[in-house]
């Protein structure tokens, strides 16, 4: 029980970041493997508009990346800030706000979402209304966090709370750019932006959205817990130096290399590829200082389950950012792009580093938030292997999926006309979209492990009253 | 294209403001970036940089007057 630090820092809001962003883990993963099973099985959607892929499908795509994603980069800014500033938050009230405000934001994309009021903007869907309470509530929690470093006891700031700032500056920008429209009525808008200019906008916002928030912020979560859960400092606090400053210039120009081979300029496919390769070394150099933290301590991995979910979302770290750049290349381009392989990569992304760095920091979070050991150690084991294996079945589906697709729809026959037809590549994915759906429904039972685990947790601090006690026990000075 | 000759050719009488902007943009960027490298493996600054790694485990000091080097 660590009485000093419930009664010296905010961790209340931890705590409620925390669960909140186990319970968005479950309902944004179901979310996905419904619309998964939806294109395996296509009679799930029981011709109901509600159900449809296509709306649901942003429903999943927002509630794992703003609803989980947000509340975990929450949970874990606010905790790791003022433990290595030495301060609780500059303002619980305006933390509090956060909160509340994130939460209905996430409840108005569950509402409008399934109606289909929609933006047609990718990872950017929600409406001008709702765009405008993101700006105000982001700009809250930057603000807040910005003041807790202002006012630090430590001399330095540390490495993650430089991860988890420039995610905040950038995203500010992204969103704020990108959501410019016009609106006719409440429910809709028209983007400030028109054609080739509009979509260098969106995947301007679309790949930074993947670089800032679910690159730079979850490497602000690896910088701080890594090193906690080893209970080893990093490896090279040069290598996390050189790690951040080139993301943070390099990232910004890679947007393009979603958009090869359409009416933008070849220049810019060419500089966004370019700029995506240069970034191997900058995420490796990452990678390799996060794993080799535990550098003579690699015994842990064999009992320490929340250490594993750290150093396995590493590997997928340095996989997705290989694959990535290589995916960018003109010639890779042709084959992969608008084929399953980019789910693919994208999953093995999300599901691989950013779920699983962000479980690792749920469970460190939760023993020293609730002030308890986790109901089951077994339920963690068991969670590490359904996320693994889950994430693994899916990314393979997905790539072997996604390379028939792009060879099928290239193969010319004799006299030069496609040798097979769209529909014959949708039928011989269907196998393959099973597996995927297979894959989400293994790494979703594993989140519902998770949240049992972590509401029983809960449950066995209140009967223990172990929050209540740490509020209240002496703590020397 | 024939030569790497012809693959670098620039048309620099047809550069527009745009493009320098963005030349020097990407020129300055790439500049902060050999910098940053050079400061940060300078064997001279690898004492002062690496004694914040340690950071996360002296939280429990940062308050006790110690700053942290500070």
């Amino acid at each position: 029980m660590d009485a000093a630090a419930e009664q010296k820092y905010n961790l209340g809001i931890v705590r409620w970041f925390t669960v909140m962003a186990v319970v968005y883990l479950v309902v944004g993963t179901l979310v996905g493997t419904y619309v998964a099973s939806e294109l395996a099985w296509p009679f799930l959607n029981f011709d109901i508009p509600y159900l449809t892929f296509g709306r649901l499908r942003p429903l999943h795509t927002n509630a794992v990346i703003f609803a989980f994603g947000g509340c975990a980069l929450m949970a874990t800014s606010f905790y790791s800030v003022q433990r290595t500033c030495g301060v609780s938050l500059w303002s619980d009230k305006l933390a509090w706000f956060v909160f509340i405000g994130w939460n209905l934001i996430i409840v108005s994309a569950v509402i409008t979402l399934p109606l289909g009021i929609n933006q047609a903007k990718e990872y950017a869907e929600l409406e001008w209304p709702i765009d405008l309470a993101i700006a105000v509530v982001w700009l809250a929690y930057m603000f807040n966090f910005v003041m807790t470093l202002a006012t630090r006891k430590s001399s330095h700031i540390y490495v993650s709370n430089w991860f988890f700032l420039g995610m905040m500056v950038m995203i500010t920008y992204l969103h704020v750019v990108n959501s410019l429209a016009i609106p006719v009525d409440l429910f809709k808008s028209y983007s400030l932006f028109a054609g080739v200019q509009d979509a260098m906008i969106q995947w301007w916002w679309g790949h930074n959205a993947v670089g800032f928030y679910l690159t730079a912020g979850f490497l602000g979560i690896m910088y701080y817990f890594v090193p906690k859960q080893a209970g080893r400092p990093v490896y090279s606090y040069r290598l996390s130096v050189i790690h951040f400053w080139a993301l943070m210039f390099g990232y910004v120009w890679l947007g393009a290399h979603h958009l090869q081979y359409t009416a933008l300029p070849d220049w810019t496919g060419s500089l966004g590829a370019a700029v995506s390769i240069a970034m191997i070394i900058p995420s490796w150099g990452g990678a390799v200082n996060g794993m080799m933290t535990l550098s003579g301590a690699w015994d842990k991995l064999r009992t320490d389950y929340v250490l594993r979910f750290l150093i396995m979302s590493l590997a997928f770290y340095a996989m997705s950012t290989f694959e990535g750049p290589i995916m960018s290349i003109k010639t890779v381009n042709a084959l992969s792009h608008y084929t399953d392989w980019t789910v693919g990569h994208v999953h093995s992304g999300a599901l691989g580093w950013v779920a699983m760095v962000a479980i690792g920091a749920i469970y460190h979070m939760m023993t020293r938030t609730f002030h308890t050991e986790m109901w089951s150690t077994k339920l963690i084991n068991a969670h590490f292997w359904t996320a693994t294996i889950g994430t693994v079945v899916y990314v393979v589906a997905m790539w072997v999926s996604g390379i028939m697709q792009g060879l099928m729809w290239r193969a010319y026959d004799e006299y030069g006309t496609l040798a097979y037809t769209f529909a014959e590549s949708v039928e011989a994915m269907h196998p393959y979209y099973a597996m995927r759906a297979i894959g989400g429904m293994i790494f979703v039972t594993g989140a519902l492990l998770m949240l049992i685990n972590v509401l029983m947790t809960v449950r066995k601090a209140a009967s223990e009253g172990s929050v209540r006690a740490a509020s209240t026990a002496a703590v020397s000075a | 294209m024939n030569s790497l000759a012809e693959y670098f050719h620039t048309d620099w009488e047809a550069m527009t403001t745009n493009d320098w902007v963005g030349l020097v943009m990407t020129v300055v960027t790439f500049l902060l970036m050999v910098g940053l490298y050079f400061y940060a493996l300078r064997p001279k600054n690898r004492d002062k940089l690496e004694k914040n790694r340690f950071i996360p485990m002296d939280e429990d000091r940062i308050d006790s007057g110690e700053k942290n080097g500070g």
